[in-house]
């Protein structure tokens, strides 16, 4: 997936910081030879740009300060979804005065989770933490969000939503009941851009297009572990929020290729076979039932409509199941070589220690 | 390496030790070279922590550990993975069934078979479970056509060779001997010792009956597949076909001859033959499409026979049949 990403990447990579170094002051020159010599620092920022965004230099300034209050060396990645030639300038202009960030752009939308699939291959971090290109968060809160891991492979950002206005919260509250009652998950706000990982999980659990909201859901999947850290809203992010329709209608696939993603990747016919029979069934009793009344009651068949929607019933169930094996032999057929398992460790006499896999 | 022994275990931290010490016991006897890998599938209690135990005494032993919970066909899958022997035993880490029947299904390996599974003929298990596992049972053979008595038995001996090139995923470990058998592996039914529980809690739950029929469908399916791609779907097509066109005749006779009425139903019945038909064939034509460039797939190759799998003088002499 990552050469796959890779290959979206438009050729002409803007690394800004590289090519106009100038002899600037020490600490820019630091800063650059953080940048350019790629050597592990222990977080990588990513901060994937889609359609929202606030202004560059006041995300930039307020996220650098505390990121430095961390006290964790770092760099930062800025990877824009499509051309934004007002963006790509502002960024710029941070770069001439010697601020040392990457900015990588894909050439068209390809969404937020590739983004940063694509920022975490190009970053060197141990740790990654991805953050929104607009205030969501209070940005004073990041150095206690990034001391706030602990054990966990990844953590996620809950906003405080009590100073928030209730059109957001209702939208929230509406999109996390379908979600947690779906997948049986327990998350508040799956919606928040603020995340702080291990490489390992990005490198073994590959998202892409806008799965970057169930990253959670599908991490666990893989056996990591995953906390919320509940954090202070931004004033900026209590805006009353309101979306074009189609936003919503696209929510709401997301939500259902990630259910049957998370459910039924390797038995498609359970999900298909099961609603397939269900509908033939249907169409096969209302057949029956209208033969039956047909031949002992001697009602008339023909100018019931019950005739039609039985015969429409069948062929949709057999086209049903038909999906569902296609679907078995598509996993199958690929099944070779492939694990749905996870191992944490494994255990030998001869290894003396426990060897982490 | 002769034998390896998977036990896949989940939340059974009591039963580990009394497990691998039974088999240690009965493979004494023996002098065959044998490895256990117990395969931890995230149990949430103190499995790991004494499996691991045991692998740092006993070089015997390896352990498996999954991140969490992935089901028994992972756990069985990372086993067989990881196992080196020439022929390989699964069975439960929960103590019922008994390791001294393992030298008996290697006998019977020997004698030619491929597989050798266990039958529990006297189950200590609940009435109920036991009456639905039966029916389940009769089920699957009546789909697949392979005489099997308890698929739901762990107690298995299988080739190495074979098992390796199973394709297991979601929770395909039911169905190995059902699939082998169907591809020309030959099979062998022995009857087996079972014990009641002793510790910890039974994982069964009556939820996976539907799970289990839809699987067996699909099974059935693929497996016909491999072999014939498109034959069944399109064979399928063109008797719908044949029906479809029958009854659009006699409507369009009725209509000729104005009876509109029965015309109406005619022709309706006669369109849904033909629209499955039409499904049924690009159902065909896709599954060919999938499957063919995958003709060596594994599947196909499984039925590949060899012999003298363990020294038979390695074997104790007339291990006991139960009977």
């Amino acid at each position: 997936m990552s050469g796959e990403a890779d290959s979206l990447v438009q050729s002409s990579v803007v690394r800004l910081a590289g090519s106009s170094l100038g002899p600037g002051s020490g600490a820019e020159r630091g800063a650059a030879d953080r940048l350019g010599t790629s050597a592990a620092v222990d977080l990588s920022v990513i901060i994937p740009v889609t359609d929202r965004y606030d202004d560059v230099e006041t995300t930039y300034w307020s996220y650098k300060r505390q990121l430095e209050q961390s006290g964790l060396s770092f760099d930062m990645t800025y990877v824009l979804v499509g051309q934004r030639p007002a963006l790509q300038s502002g960024l710029e202009s941070l770069n001439a005065r010697g601020e040392p960030i990457k900015v990588v752009t894909l050439a068209d939308w390809f969404g937020e989770a590739t983004a940063i699939a694509v920022g975490a291959s190009r970053s060197s971090g141990k740790l990654i933490l991805t953050l929104p290109a607009y205030l969501q968060i209070d940005p004073a809160e990041i150095p206690r969000f990034i001391g706030s891991r602990g054990g966990f492979d990844l953590i996620v950002a809950a906003r405080d939503r009590s100073g928030d206005r209730w059109i957001n919260r209702m939208q929230s509250k509406a999109f996390h009941w379908f979600v947690n009652r779906l997948l049986g998950s327990r998350y508040v706000d799956l919606g928040n851009s603020v995340r702080l990982f291990r490489r390992e999980v990005i490198e073994e659990v590959k998202i892409y297009a806008d799965q970057h909201r169930f990253l959670p859901l599908l991490v666990e999947r893989h056996g990591f572990t995953v906390d919320e850290v509940v954090l202070r809203q931004a004033e900026a992010d209590r805006r009353p929020r309101l979306y074009r329709m189609g936003v919503y209608v696209r929510r709401m696939l997301d939500i259902i290729v990630i259910y049957f993603l998370l459910k039924f990747t390797s038995k498609p016919f359970r999900f298909f076979g099961l609603i397939g029979l269900s509908i033939a069934a249907i169409g096969v009793v209302s057949a029956l039932w209208l033969g039956i009344e047909r031949v002992f009651g001697g009602v008339a068949v023909a100018d019931r409509p019950l005739l039609v929607i039985a015969a429409l019933l069948i062929v949709l169930g057999v086209q049903a199941i038909a999906m569902g094996l296609i679907g078995e032999i598509i996993i199958f057929t690929r099944s070779a070589g492939t694990a749905d398992y996870w191992i944490e460790k494994t255990v030998k006499k001869d290894d003396e220690k426990s060897t982490p896999v | 390496m002769d034998l390896s022994i998977i036990v896949p275990l989940y939340n059974e931290e009591q039963n580990v030790a009394p497990c691998c010490e039974a088999v240690r016991e009965s493979l004494s006897a023996t002098a065959l070279s044998y490895e256990i890998v117990l395969v931890d599938d995230g149990s949430k209690d103190g499995t790991f922590a004494a499996a691991a135990a045991i692998a740092e005494a006993d070089a015997h032993v390896r352990v498996v550990r999954f991140r969490r919970n992935f089901g028994q066909t992972a756990a069985i899958s990372a086993g067989i993975r990881e196992a080196q022997g020439r022929v390989i035993v699964t069975m439960d880490g929960d103590l019922q069934n008994d390791p001294d029947d393992i030298p008996m299904l290697l006998e019977k390996l020997e004698e030619g078979y491929d597989i050798v599974v266990g039958w529990r003929h006297r189950r200590q298990d609940e009435r109920m479970r036991v009456l639905i596992s039966k029916i389940a049972n009769r089920i699957i053979t009546f789909v697949s056509g392979v005489p099997v008595k308890d698929l739901g038995c762990s107690l298995k001996a299988y080739r190495a060779e074979l098992i390796k090139n199973i394709p297991l995923y979601s929770e395909m470990h039911r169905f190995i001997p059902v699939m082998t058998s169907m591809t020309g592996a030959r099979l062998a039914e022995v009857k087996v010792r079972h014990h009641p529980r002793q510790f910890g809690q039974s994982k069964y739950g009556y939820s996976r009956i539907i799970k289990v029929m839809l699987d067996i469908v699909s099974i059935r399916f693929l497996v016909s597949f491999v072999r014939h791609p498109g034959l069944w779907s399109v064979g399928a097509s063109l008797i719908s076909l044949a029906v479809g066109v029958l009854f659009l005749g006699l409507g369009a006779l009725e209509a000729v001859l104005e009876e509109t009425a029965d015309s109406v139903v005619m022709s309706t019945i006669g369109t849904l033959f033909v629209a499955l038909s039409i499904v049924l064939f690009a159902w065909g034509l896709i599954g060919y499409l999938m499957v063919a460039n995958t003709r060596n797939h594994p599947l196909t190759r499984l039925s590949i026979v060899s012999w003298n799998l363990v020294d038979r003088s390695a074997l104790p002499q007339g291990s006991q049949h139960v009977r």
